[in-house]
């Protein structure tokens, strides 16, 4: 799996972040990095707790994380997700949270496979 | 900048992820200094200042927003020297207006391209290296050039002193009565409209009053007695003739100083009632500069001693002109110089010294640096300041203490090197009421105690000494705290934080604790000496004034046998023993002493019937040792019935001990009126009121 069908497979716009970030090497290495990224649990945990000012940040940095990487799928869904969060809990926030759990399954999925076979 | 030390640039960003991808972007060219949220940050900006270079900054962080890091760099005037450039998702125009507005560079949006951040970050710190540059040109040319300019107009000043044979301080007193006048002036009116650069630049110019006076005849100048008409007709040209001396300058004539000297030569002799000369002018027609000139020479003049005359007081000189003896003033000016008059001798005297004027120079200069935005701190005031720091940390690491600052807001504490290692903590503490490490160093009730007094301080008397015990590392130990709260300048001033030292002094304090513990315990028994439980009796007795008590007074029959048959050594392990015994059958708040040798002393506390407490008392103490069969004598005395104080009661409870020991020993009694006489088994520590005389 080429970083462009990892792109094509999380929703992402490869040519868009190689264009911002100038070179594949950087792109491969953010991506990767992604997965390392403690974003998605803090929301997660804060939803639970409902503690949605946390929330609230936990959705706009993965947004933010989301913009520079080009990850549009999920960058959509975790704004609308922010959006719903901006002054506490709103009722379409349960829905908003479900597609960004499944946006964000997709994509470390993608990027968990291109992992794999790009180290193997 | 030299070329091997790279610029640093702080990122504050709460995602690590968008910190790499800047920190990738910039780390060939730059250092890159990261920080969480935005409290982080402000620790950093506290610690590191100047040092950085640029800021890049997210808006939403928990801790700490962008927008409140912004608000403290605005408090803090840091906003001024660091550029910041803002990134975020936020794309509201409300958010990136508000931004603009509290001040930052640049408002770079996210997506953002590595290109256009690069070349941003760039220009930004181009353009501030350049601004600052400039400002440093500025401000020491300024200097310069101020300092060139007073420099010659003291020569020339003095020259023209010299040849009049004046003290030497006219010139320097006339410009400090000016500027004392004019300072005043200004507080009561805006009618003359005049700035600060206006009162300095007049300051300057009234040294140069008399330079006409050069082209007078010395013989004249230096005349001891009156003038004739002829001779005043001549001196009255000097001030005329220092006015055209300024106007035919070949260059400078177009020089504010100098055409405020032209005013002041030409006219610092016209009159407010028109009867001056050399032109008449009539009331304000004259220019205050002149006006104020004229006044604080007649003052000089006055108080000072001349060829032709001595010098009035102080007193007699305002007086003198208030009341219109040397020529006609401008009302306004008589008032300042009456609302003046009570301070002016210290006040001259006080700012005559050449060193304060050059001092207060230097600060209207910093003043009026600070008031240009773009002039800020020159670099060689960040030098210094570099230096100090350095030298600050170097002393703090060789002292070993632990030194503390604490700043009010951001909240935060930041401490020594050493301190940090050797409490186990972080250098920089930010929020320490909330900090856990931080918290478990102190118990609570100790850093509230510390808290409040640092808070109630005044400036004036800011120190605070507090002992307490620290945790250090585990091991808690008693420390002394001294701190200085810092107050802002601002009126009132405000209560800002605080600096201060911990100073260990666990070894020291246990050392008193254990002279304490000599001074008042006997060394063989253990048990109090009669001294310190005296003390402990009467404090005792004073805080329940109404309560029984009994004091009991026993001693050993036949101990000088015990220690004449089995030897010294032996008699003191039965004393050792009976203490044991003692301690054993009181109960925790009574009070037990060895009174000295063989006599020993109980203070106890009692409700129901005192008899069979005494009693069982006395059985529990005897008994045998080895083979030394122990018998006690034993006397007591209550203060229902002795109640006249701690001597009276001792005194019963000795007669009662000596009436047993006469009686046969071995047993227990209560005094009562009948021992009134008897002897004393004890002589008193301390002579109290003799119970006969009370008959």
């Amino acid at each position: 799996m080429t970083l462009q069908e990892c792109y094509a497979a999380m929703g992402g716009n490869y040519d868009d972040a190689l264009g911002r970030l100038r070179s594949e090497r950087l792109v491969q290495k953010f991506v990767l990095k992604f997965l390392a990224d403690g974003s998605y649990d803090l929301l997660c945990r804060s939803l639970e707790e409902k503690n949605y000012e946390e929330a609230f940040r936990a959705a706009h940095t993965i947004k933010g994380v989301c913009q520079n990487l080009s990850i549009d799928k999920l960058q959509a869904s975790s704004s609308r997700l922010c959006e719903s969060l901006r002054n506490g809990y709103s009722p379409e926030a349960d829905a908003l949270a479900e597609e960004v759990r499944t946006d964000y399954g997709q994509t470390v999925a993608a990027i968990e496979a291109f992992q794999k076979e790009s180290a193997g | 900048m030299s070329m091997e030390q790279k610029q640093k640039i702080l990122i504050v960003d709460d995602s690590e992820l968008n910190r790499a991808i800047l920190a990738d972007m910039l780390d060939d060219e730059y250092e890159i200094i990261e920080a969480e949220n935005g409290l982080q940050g402000v620790g950093l900006l506290q610690q590191r200042g100047a040092e950085i270079s640029l800021v890049l900054l997210d808006i939403v962080m928990p801790q700490m927003d962008g927008f409140g890091v912004l608000d403290v760099m605005s408090q803090n005037q840091w906003i001024e020297d660091i550029p910041v450039i803002m990134i975020s998702a936020e794309t509201g125009s409300s958010h990136i207006e508000r931004a603009y507005e509290l001040g930052v560079t640049d408002f770079i949006s996210r997506p953002f391209d590595a290109l256009i951040v690069h070349r941003r970050v760039v220009n930004t710190i181009m353009l501030y290296a350049k601004q600052k540059r400039l400002a440093n040109m500025v401000a020491d040319q300024i200097y310069e050039n101020e300092q060139r300019s007073s420099l010659l107009i003291d020569i020339l000043s003095h020259i023209v002193e010299f040849r009049n044979g004046e003290s030497g301080l006219h010139v320097l007193n006339v410009r400090t009565l000016t500027e004392l006048m004019l300072n005043h002036l200004v507080q009561k009116t805006d009618r003359y409209q005049l700035s600060g650069s206006d009162i300095s630049m007049i300051c300057t110019a009234s040294a140069l009053h008399d330079i006409g006076k050069i082209s007078i005849d010395e013989k004249i100048l230096n005349k001891p007695g009156r003038f004739t008409d002829e001779e005043f007709a001549i001196m009255k040209t000097h001030s005329m003739a220092g006015a055209e001396m300024l106007e035919n300058l070949p260059i400078h004539q177009d020089d504010p100083l100098v055409k405020v000297a032209y005013n002041i030569c030409r006219w610092h002799h016209e009159r407010w009632d028109g009867r001056g000369y050399p032109d008449g002018l009539h009331g304000d027609d004259i220019p205050i500069s002149a006006q104020i000139v004229a006044l604080a020479d007649v003052y000089d003049a006055l108080t000072s001693k001349r060829c032709y005359k001595d010098s009035f007081s102080h007193d007699k000189a305002v007086e003198m002109i208030l009341a219109g003896q040397c020529g006609a003033f401008n009302p306004l000016l008589l008032d300042c110089l009456r609302e003046l008059a009570p301070d002016l001798p210290t006040l001259m005297s006080d700012s005559n010294s050449v060193a304060q004027r050059d001092r207060r120079e230097m600060q209207k200069v910093a003043q009026e640096m600070r008031r240009h935005e773009e002039l800020t701190a020159s670099e060689r005031t960040l030098q210094l300041l570099e230096h100090e720091r350095m030298k600050y940390s170097f002393f703090a690491d060789m002292s070993k203490e632990i030194q503390f600052e604490f700043t009010v807001s951001p909240p935060m504490i930041t401490l020594s090197n050493w301190g940090a290692e050797h409490l186990g903590l972080e250098e920089i503490i930010m929020d320490p009421y909330h900090h856990p490490e931080a918290q478990s160093i102190m118990e609570d009730a100790d850093f509230q105690h510390l808290a409040d007094a640092l808070r109630s301080t005044s400036p004036e008397l800011p120190v605070v000494t507090y002992d307490c015990k620290l945790n250090y590392k585990g091991a808690w130990r008693w420390t002394q705290i001294v701190a200085r709260a810092t107050w802002s300048s601002d009126e009132p001033p405000r209560y800002t934080g605080a600096i201060g030292k911990a100073i260990d002094i666990h070894d020291s304090r246990m050392k008193l604790n254990a002279l304490e513990r000599m001074a008042s315990h006997d060394a063989l028994t253990g048990l109090l000496n009669h001294a310190y439980a005296k003390k402990r009796i009467l404090e005792r007795i004073e805080t329940r004034p109404t309560a029984s008590y009994a004091l009991v007074i026993f001693d050993l029959d036949h101990f000088k046998s015990a220690n004449d048959t089995y030897g010294h050594s032996f008699g003191d392990q039965v004393l050792v023993h009976l203490a044991e015994k003692l301690r054993q059958c009181i109960r925790g708040g009574d009070i037990a002493a060895r009174a000295g040798g063989d006599e020993f002393l109980i203070f106890l506390e009692y409700k129901d019937d005192i008899e069979v407490v005494i009693s069982r008392i006395f059985q529990s103490l005897c008994g045998q040792f080895e083979q030394f069969p122990i018998s006690i004598s034993m006397g007591v005395a209550l203060t229902a019935t002795v109640p006249d104080g701690y001597d009276a009661l001792f005194h019963a409870a000795d007669a009662a001990l000596y009436t047993v020991k006469r009686g046969g020993r071995g047993q227990y009694r209560f005094y009562n009126e009948t021992m009134r006489e008897t002897l004393s088994v004890i002589s008193p520590i301390e002579d109290g009121e003799d119970p006969q005389e009370d008959a």
